[in-house]
């Protein structure tokens, strides 16, 4: 194991919301900051709990954000009701490669990046697997850095809605499927915000 | 020269030598006071056909998916795209104008634990790729204008991106070297 100290060893505990170091047995008795007055805990309580709950709510919600139109245009051509898929296809089809895979990426990649990221999180923390710590805690900050990204089509859909409302040419209205993907975003991000990645290291401390 | 310091666990960067004044993070935050407002006047895209012209920004974008039980996607739109970078903005100007005179702000706790609460949801630079697509997406079809509001919105999120590698034990740092 190694001999690298950790704040438990040297009697410290950090701040999560200001950073701020300081004596551990005295912060966990007061349970509070002394800086900023936020609460101080060894772990976030119920943390796995928690992110398996939002997690599962995202991958219940992707379910219908993929499957209901995100939005329905009328044209000349008569109404297209648009799913994410086939606005990635359409873009694909239309030689615009690199805009299918950026809203590819943003729709489809992210989303079930954060699925699988986190799941494998969840699950490796609870059998205590003690491999892979460090390239674990580097994809949960993978993960909490591509979060947003995925409001990408959201945008892209109020943006569309917004601008194209002219009879002559065509109108454009949100479907509820890009609400449903909506939910999925913000689930998601709270799934991974209410992750506390010192779960991770807690296999290596208690057989060390 | 940047100098870092990692955790020599996972890596990750604990600290960073940030050589920016008070002053130079003010002017930052008063820059990115002033282009948000111009990103929120103006137009940020336009069509024009057949003599009409209609144009969008981020509080069309947002009103127009209200659509029945589908307003909280509006007010989730709404709260990224405009209030919480909006909140950034003031905050951090209310911190920095008296860390400027060497003073700690009143409520500058709250105001620090807000602005860290806020972060993952600040979602301009998402909302300027949102647009670039739109254009991309109807000029096969119908002349897109950008307008001014586009080139405010790249700025404001080029200054956010500078603001936001400021972590929040720095903006505690910074603040608490004042007096009371």
């Amino acid at each position: 194991m190694s001999n690298r100290p950790t704040a438990a060893a040297l009697g410290l505990i950090a701040c999560h919301i200001c950073g701020l170091v300081s004596p551990r047995t005295a912060t966990l008795l007061r349970g509070r900051c002394a800086r900023c007055g936020s609460r101080v805990q060894v772990r976030t309580s119920r943390s796995t709990e928690r992110t398996l709950a939002w997690l599962l709510a995202g991958m219940i919600l992707y379910i219908p954000a993929n499957l209901l139109p995100v939005m329905s245009i009328d044209g000349i051509q008569g109404r297209q009701e648009a799913t994410i898929f086939s606005g990635v296809s359409s873009f694909w089809h239309a030689g615009a490669w690199g805009i299918a895979a950026l809203i590819f990426i943003a729709s489809v990649a992210v989303p079930t990046t954060k699925f699988i990221a986190l799941g494998h999180m969840l699950w490796s923390v609870r059998r205590g697997a003690l491999t892979g710590q460090r390239e674990r805690t580097q994809l949960y900050r993978v993960v909490e850095f591509i979060g947003h990204w995925s409001m990408l089509d959201v945008a892209v859909v109020g943006l569309t809605s917004a601008l194209l409302q002219f009879k002559a040419l065509g109108t454009a209205e949100p479907r509820a499927g890009i609400a449903c993907f909506c939910g999925v975003v913000v689930a998601t991000m709270i799934a991974a915000l209410s992750f506390d990645p010192r779960l991770i290291w807690d296999g290596e401390a208690s057989n060390g | 020269m940047s100098e870092v310091a990692h955790c020599s666990y996972c890596g990750a960067v604990l600290a960073r030598k940030n050589d920016r004044t008070t002053a130079q993070l003010l002017a930052v935050t008063v820059a990115a006071g002033i282009v948000f407002v111009i990103a929120n006047v103006t137009s940020i895209l336009a069509i024009e056909f057949g003599g009409v012209r209609a144009d969008t920004g981020v509080w069309t974008a947002a009103l127009s998916l209200d659509h029945g039980w589908m307003f909280w996607a509006a007010l989730v739109l709404a709260a990224t795209m405009f209030l919480v970078p909006l909140l950034q903005i003031i905050l951090l100007l209310w911190v920095l104008i008296f860390a400027s005179v060497a003073r700690r702000a009143p409520a500058y706790k709250y105001a620090l634990v807000l602005l860290h609460l806020l972060r993952p949801w600040s979602m301009s630079e998402v909302f300027l790729l949102g647009s670039l697509v739109v254009i991309v997406k109807l000029s096969s079809w119908v002349h897109v204008e950008a307008g001014e509001g586009i080139w405010a919105l790249g700025g404001l999120a080029i200054l956010l991106a500078i603001l936001s590698r400021y972590d929040s034990r720095d903006w505690w740092d910074l603040v608490e070297q004042a007096r009371p």
